[in-house]
């Protein structure tokens, strides 16, 4: 009986032989998988469009996955601005040219389908390039305000910037 | 205790704790090491009745593998690892019995996939500001009402040049060129002149990095809330 209890109080002492002359790797893999499994989860995968945004330094940390994402951004010339309705500046995302108040219905059309198929999608994020003119913002904005769900629930408008320091 | 203790067949582990917690402790620690010399002698003389998984060196352990199938092991070469000979070889590793994984290969992918998606990970985070929703649809054309009374606000007006007009308090549209100028004038109006909040009037024509400067320069200086306003009108 004696003996039992001393043989407990050995047990936690070590369960391998140190003096076998090879390193026990599981802690390590153990640590390598779960990165693995951290960076899977984190990066996206699908091409992101590079829009060259503002920069500031102090910003709110949003997720992407959680927004509706509108990128807004001027061609070339400086003139045109381009307005994409997703996250990939794809052609068939673009806000065709035309009457004003036809435009801002496409936008809160749009915001209105995402936020209503999406339960987790709870705002709205405009990332606009920085040489983008300051009416084409509020342009977009007006346009996310006139859909009812993107005003409700207390859900906001986030405008992207660059973080810098 | 005496009995027990040089039965060789007997798991070690629970004499040497009773030696250690014995009644004779004063010697408990020369005795202890004096048994473990005593057993081991026994054990390299009665080899055959040490059943060590972790030895599968004697001749049953061999013979069990090979019924196994198993074809690590040179047949030449019965006696384990202790050979000189097996030194002859220099990268062969140990065989490992088939109940255990050679870890070594999924290990070298779960790396390379590690570093992979470490170098190829953008982030799904994105800093942003937050920004109330637009009230109206008309632009305010009047937006230099609101300077009559600074009470407790500063306003930044950008022109359709981008150039920053700062009226606080104590100055009204002082000019201010460059960013760092706006910076110091408004940082100067909230820490002397008590201001806590920021108006922003933008034209429409103003670049949005402008708009995005200038809010942050109220977010530098803690303001209580950072309105925008947008006009048409030229200055």
């Amino acid at each position: 009986m004696f003996a039992e209890s001393a043989d407990a109080m050995e047990l936690p002492k070590r369960t391998r032989n140190a003096d076998d002359g090879e390193l026990d790797v599981t802690p390590m893999i153990d640590v390598t998988f779960l990165l693995l499994a951290f960076f899977v989860v984190v990066s996206k995968m699908d091409p992101q469009a590079n829009v060259p945004l503002p920069k500031a330094s102090y910003g709110l940390a949003i997720s992407e996955k959680e927004t509706v994402t509108i990128i807004l951004t001027v061609d070339e010339s400086g003139k045109e601005p381009n307005i994409f309705l997703g996250t990939g500046m794809q052609e068939e995302e673009l806000v065709p040219p035309g009457d004003e108040e036809d435009r801002q219905q496409l936008i809160a059309d749009y915001v209105e389908k995402e936020l209503t198929n999406n339960p987790s999608k709870n705002a709205v994020l405009i990332k606009a390039a920085g040489n983008c003119k300051t009416g084409m913002v509020e342009f977009v904005k007006k346009g996310v305000s006139k859909s009812t769900l993107a005003t409700a629930d207390d859900r906001k408008i986030y405008i992207g910037i660059e973080e810098e320091q | 205790m005496t009995d027990e203790e040089h039965n060789p067949n007997e798991d070690p582990r629970p004499h040497e704790s009773t030696a250690k917690f014995g009644l004779n402790e004063p010697t408990g620690q020369f005795q202890d090491l004096k048994d473990r010399l005593d057993r081991e002698s026994e054990l390299a003389g009665d080899e055959n009745n040490f059943h060590d998984d972790n030895h599968p060196t004697d001749e049953s352990d061999s013979l069990k593998y090979r019924n196994m199938g198993w074809k690590g092991i040179d047949d030449d070469d019965d006696d384990g690892g202790d050979d000189e000979d097996d030194n002859f070889m220099g990268g062969d590793k140990e065989p490992i019995p088939e109940d255990e994984l050679d870890m070594t290969p999924m290990v070298d992918v779960t790396f390379l996939l590690l570093i992979f998606f470490m170098v190829t990970a953008s982030f799904t985070i994105q800093k942003s500001l937050e920004q109330a929703h637009s009230k109206s649809d008309e632009p305010s054309t009047t937006p230099t009402e609101e300077t009559e009374e600074p009470e407790d606000y500063v306003q930044i007006l950008i022109d359709q040049t981008n150039t920053y007009y700062v009226t606080s308090r104590s100055l009204d549209e002082e000019e201010c060129p460059s960013d760092s100028e706006m910076r110091s004038r408004v940082r100067d109006a909230f820490e002397n002149e008590g201001a806590k909040r920021l108006i922003i009037v933008a034209h429409v024509e103003s670049l949005h990095r402008k708009v995005v400067t200038a809010w942050d320069t109220g977010a530098i200086n803690d303001a209580s809330e950072i309105e925008i306003q947008t006009t048409e009108e030229d200055y």
